[in-house]
């Protein structure tokens, strides 16, 4: 009667005494918790986490890929890339081109947002004209600037050339190019990364107005009704104590996104200039595929990897940083 | 302070006519309230009367002033919206203070970074902050003036909103059912803080509510409204006790006024559910008699109605008696005091008179039609 024995006590004690603790219901719940998290969580560790532990890890071989061994290089990588110039070009070209892209687009889709909220008529067509090239595939898109910028047969300077002998010529830049030729925006180191940056602007803008279209929609109309008994008289005042405030979310996410699609910018570089002429538009997404794979330098092509990643991970943290502190007022 | 004027407002939205018409003058520090149901165009008058949306046709005044054209920031009147719309970036004190920074503040003052390095611009702010904590202390909120309206309950950031309608000092405010979105006993706190501060500051106050309650409680005078026509202007007690309309009659007043069709016979005789009522139709024709439920009182015999009760709702004040009348598909009810507690019980044949001078007629098309001094029908 052992099992009388030790059961009796327990049974007179009633609440005193806590059942065994794999019976209470958190533990049951904890436990069918962890296993319900279990696939998800693998699956995150075998796609994502991991791919980067190797790259980090790879990043400090020389490992290529087909060989059978790989050789400890230790920081060698890393110092080339903050050492050789064409690696400071690199981080220069695509510091440059976040630099020039995400304030432009970012503008001009508040901008664009903020006009077609402001038009009575034809909201709809300006609204699907800005995001087509946001639909189109990039790569096709790339093939048509190539024409279109083509330094003798393009529209772009055969338009351009059209204007010589008119009042255009009284500005210096104009004069010049009709005296000695327009750019060659494609193959001029002083043109290429800002022809491409254009690119990137026209094509990315339409998304930051449709981002911040939404993020209009959102804007209590009553706050302006009360800007307007409060005497705020100028659309400018208006913007400045709502409509800004009030879009800090969105622009946050708007310049984040932007930032993050900006450094990752490939398709146009591989279409129209191969990160030249002379490495100026050598971005680093550009530059990972060409030593990780087209030169098969796996090793150096993890480095820029990880430094990307690197940068990314930083604009994240600012982002959450400035999204938690500043932007969101309830 | 100054009196406002509303001369044969009208509004249209596409085809349709929100106001038809619409024609009212507010004194100089009175509380008015425009009341009614939901979509009868009140919100839209006053939104008009703001200047935040333009009339189809009529003018408004302002003093001796026509502000026909002028934008609401040149009307100098102050607005308390039902979403209290608080600058949710601005802490309680910018908020309060943004009436002021806008209009005593010039453009370059007020630009970021250089505008406190203007001349006289530290002056003026200094100004500002002061009358910012003038307002917040008179509605007692100066504890608030560091926070954000994010961190505010629903009564902190309505009074928050009143600061900042107050702390110009304009011509009138103009009040959109600014308690609707509070609780039911911060409501009736509010309302009693709202109508002292109405008398306090001497101020013009234009209320607009769905909530009748609010509207008697509150006001000097009520303009009941429906669909975009106003149906009766006067003071509580007059719309309370001689309603010009139907509808007013069953707007105004919790529980509803009994309203029970009769017939008016030879001689004036209003007949109930077939039988002289006693009651003395004036020279039109009377469809309905309107009883409050407290000018029904019980008696022994037979008298203008009698009744099975139904239901007994005890607020302990008050009792409240519903009653289904013989003869009529209304059910009648009925006000009694807390002696009455217990005395009555579902089921109970009651028989009810009015009391003398309470009942009001209104003739076939809703429009108050006058009773004859009254025979009584019971002893």
């Amino acid at each position: 009667m052992r099992d009388a024995s030790t059961c009796q006590p327990a049974a007179i004690a009633g609440p005193s005494i806590s059942p065994p603790a794999s019976a209470r219901p958190e533990r049951r719940q904890a436990r069918a918790g962890a296993v319900l998290i279990a696939p998800a969580l693998v699956l995150m560790l075998l796609i994502l986490i991991l791919p980067v532990i190797v790259a980090a890890v790879l990043s400090f071989t020389d490992y290529t890929l087909g060989r059978s061994g790989l050789g400890w290089v230790g920081l060698e990588n890393y110092a080339d890339i903050f050492t050789r110039s064409s690696y400071r070009k690199m981080i220069a070209a695509t510091v440059l081109y976040v630099a020039v892209t995400v304030p432009v687009s970012v503008g001009l889709g508040l901008g664009a947002a903020l006009l077609i909220r402001a038009v009575r008529v034809g909201a709809d067509l300006y609204r699907t004209v800005y995001f087509l090239p946001v639909m189109a595939s990039l790569l096709a898109m790339a093939i048509v600037w190539e024409f279109a910028l083509h330094p003798s047969l393009g529209l772009v300077n055969r338009t351009l050339e059209q204007g010589c002998g008119t009042g255009l010529e009284l500005w210096p830049w104009y004069a010049r190019g009709c005296a000695e030729g327009f750019p060659l925006w494609l193959s001029d180191r002083d043109y290429a990364l800002w022809t491409l940056a254009f690119i990137g602007i026209w094509q990315s803008f339409g998304f930051n107005m449709v981002l911040y279209l939404a993020g209009l929609t959102s804007v209590p109309r009553d706050l302006y009704a009360a800007a307007e008994m409060d005497g705020v008289r100028s659309g400018w005042a208006r913007f400045r104590l709502i409509t800004w405030p009030m879009l800090g979310p969105t622009t946050v996410f708007v310049v984040t996104i932007s930032t993050i699609r900006s450094f990752q910018v490939f398709d146009t570089v591989e279409a129209l200039t191969h990160g030249g002429p002379a490495k100026s538009t050598y971005v680093m997404i550009y530059a990972i595929y060409e030593k990780g794979i087209a030169q098969n330098l796996v090793g150096m092509g993890a480095a820029i990897t990880v430094l990307f990643l690197g940068f990314v991970m930083a604009i994240s943290v600012a982002q959450r940083r400035f999204v938690e502190r500043k932007v969101h007022y309830a | 302070m100054a009196t406002l004027e509303l001369r044969d407002i009208r509004k249209s939205f596409g085809g349709t006519e929100v106001l038809r018409g619409v024609s009212l003058d507010i004194a100089d520090g009175e509380f008015l309230s425009l009341v009614g149901p939901s979509g009868c165009g009140k919100s839209t008058l006053l939104r008009i009367l703001a200047g935040l949306e333009s009339q189809t046709s009529g003018s408004v005044h302002i003093g001796p002033d026509c502000v026909d054209g002028q934008r609401a920031a040149d009307r100098d009147l102050s607005m308390v919206f039902q979403s209290y719309a608080l600058y949710p970036h601005l802490t309680v004190a910018e908020n309060i203070a943004v009436p002021l920074t806008m209009r005593r503040l010039r453009a370059r003052d007020r630009l970021p970074l250089v505008g406190p390095l203007m001349p006289g611009a530290g002056a003026r702010r200094a100004d500002i902050a002061c009358t910012v904590r003038e307002a917040a202390e008179t509605l007692g909120i100066a504890h608030l003036l560091g926070r954000k309206p994010g961190q505010l309950s629903g009564g902190q950031r309505q009074r928050v909103a009143l600061g900042r309608a107050l702390v110009r000092d304009p011509a009138a405010f103009l009040l959109d059912e600014p308690l609707s979105n509070l609780d039911a006993k911060m409501r009736v706190h509010m309302r009693a803080e709202i109508a002292q501060l109405n008398r306090r500051l001497g101020a013009t106050f234009v209320y607009v509510t769905h909530d009748q309650a609010e509207a008697m409680t509150m006001s000097d005078r009520i303009a009941v409204m429906t669909d975009g026509e106003l149906l009766q202007v006067g003071t509580p007690d007059s719309l309370y006790d001689d309603p010009a309309d139907i509808r007013v009659a069953r707007f105004i007043g919790s529980p509803a006024i009994n309203l029970l069709p009769v017939e008016t016979g030879s001689g004036g005789a209003i007949l109930l559910a077939g039988r002289d009522s006693g009651l003395r139709s004036g020279p039109l024709p009377v469809a309905h008699i309107g009883i409050r439920p407290e000018a029904l009182i019980p008696c022994d015999g037979p008298g203008l109605i009698a009744g099975r009760v139904t239901m007994i709702e005890n607020l302990g004040s008050d009792l409240f008696v519903q009653l289904r009348a013989e003869g009529l598909a209304e059910t009648v009810t009925l006000r009694l005091p807390s002696e009455a507690r217990g005395k009555v019980a579902p089921g109970d044949l009651m028989h009810l008179r009015a009391r003398p001078g309470r009942a009001r007629g209104f003739d076939s098309m809703g429009q108050a039609a006058p009773l004859r001094a009254e025979v009584t029908t019971d002893a």
